[in-house]
């Protein structure tokens, strides 16, 4: 499927936290298509910017406008996946992700196929291992039909195979006309994004 | 499948996965009012004039003890947060969740309780009121413990602040509850306290849901 175009207009933005700053008078605007990779040493504020884009944290001085409407409007078009396991333990792969995407079975089966989680749909989350609960979590990505992707350090605890199906995934999103954010300490080879580096401010 | 409906089916799967979540209220219960008579002198005059009022004490310690699972576990798995992203507003889904968890985990406990009635030999009529007011006054209960989990929820130890911090909301709810089971008892008439209790249940539905949504935007602003 092809997205409307869209865009994320981030003017001014500042953050502070405990006195410190995080990221001062940041301006960018994200297009249709775009991928960006926020980089940074830890504690730069990395996933405060993603949370505030993402509209979970409340944003101190600036605006983000989505098509020039404001960001709390348009949270329908946000897929958020962060460092918290976004699934349910005690819950099977497949129930949790009926609850979050709402696709009917067979899709869903097919999905987990794709991330390598076949044969894993009866099975709780909890029994699985730590990339095995990753990729239940990010088998969102092939469900939910969301334009703008904010992924919080997707790559950790994934095998090298599961990176190049991410990879591929997220160039198919961005060829589709979406946009895709996202961190990690670890480039990925065989993805053609931009960075943004944070944490040099003082 | 509408997203009411995925909650509903992922409240009972929730269920079936950890019993216990409402087992263990029951069990509180039933082992709060089998120690009653034990305690005191096996007076059965007695037991029935204070049963009902130790099975309404009883049941709300045993509603406080499950309220805590109401947000937490969902909150630190990182699932509240995607409520966020739902094509709902918050507020219903709250609404949704505290309607479930009242059906799912206090409805049971209501159910019980007639048991709780014959152990402690409390007369039929007394009984029934004592099942009115707990069936009206639930959900008020059930709205203000949900308020209580939903504004700790940042916090580690959770489940008794949350109970310190909502009981000024429960001590009204208890003392027309008092009310209609010593009305019930003398066979006067127990209506106009008992439309009151409604009343904080309707009022409680209404707001409360609000309160709590914002409670939990609130917590997650706070968290990673």
């Amino acid at each position: 499927m092809i997205f409307e175009p869209i865009d994320i207009e981030i003017s001014d933005l500042s953050c502070e936290r405990d006195d410190r700053s995080l990221f001062k008078n940041l301006s960018m605007t994200l297009n249709s298509g775009q991928i960006l990779r926020v980089a940074g040493p830890n504690g730069a504020g990395k996933t405060t910017l993603l949370r505030t884009i993402a509209g979970l944290f409340d944003i101190q001085t600036g605006t983000i406008r989505m098509n020039q409407s404001p960001l709390t409007e348009c949270l329908q078009q946000i897929l958020y996946i962060g460092h918290k396991p976004q699934v349910t333990k005690d819950l099977t792969v497949l129930d949790n992700l009926k609850f979050l995407t709402g696709s009917d079975e067979d899709h869903l089966k097919r999905v987990l196929s794709d991330v390598g989680l076949k044969g894993y749909h009866d099975s709780l989350v909890k029994e699985l291992s730590q990339g095995q609960g990753r990729r239940c979590a990010l088998a969102r990505l092939w469900c939910v039909e969301a334009p703008i992707w904010i992924l919080d350090e997707p790559y950790t605890a994934l095998d090298v195979e599961m990176v190049k199906t991410l990879d591929a995934r997220i160039t198919s999103h961005a060829t589709a006309g979406g946009i895709c954010l996202f961190t990690t300490h670890q480039p990925p080879q065989s993805l053609n994004y931009t960075t943004l580096e944070l944490g040099h401010v003082t | 499948m509408s997203l009411e409906r995925r909650m509903f089916t992922r409240e009972l799967k929730l269920i079936a996965a950890r019993p216990g979540d409402i087992l263990k209220p029951i069990w509180f219960l039933m082992l709060v009012i089998s120690m009653v008579p034990l305690a005191l002198a096996p007076d059965s005059d007695l037991l029935s004039e204070i049963g009902s009022a130790m099975i309404w004490v009883a049941t709300l310690l045993a509603l406080l003890l499950n309220a805590e699972h109401l947000f937490q576990s969902d909150f630190s798995d990182g699932v509240l947060e995607q409520w966020l992203f739902l094509d709902r507003p918050l507020v219903w889904l709250v609404g949704l969740k505290l309607i479930t968890h009242w059906l799912f985990h206090v409805l049971p406990l209501i159910l019980i309780t007639p048991i709780a009635g014959i152990i402690l030999s409390v007369p039929t009529d007394v009984l029934l009121a004592l099942l009115v007011t707990l069936v009206i006054a639930t959900p008020a209960l059930t709205c203000f413990s949900g308020l209580g989990a939903a504004l700790t929820l940042g916090s580690s130890r959770s489940g008794i602040l949350g109970v310190l911090v909502m009981m000024p909301l429960f001590v009204p709810v208890v003392i027309l509850a008092a009310g209609v089971l010593i009305r019930a008892m003398d066979g006067s008439d127990t209506l106009p306290l008992l439309a009151l209790l409604g009343a904080f249940s309707v009022v409680a539905a209404t707001f409360v849901p609000i309160v709590v949504s914002a409670a939990i935007r609130l917590n997650i602003g706070g968290s990673n």
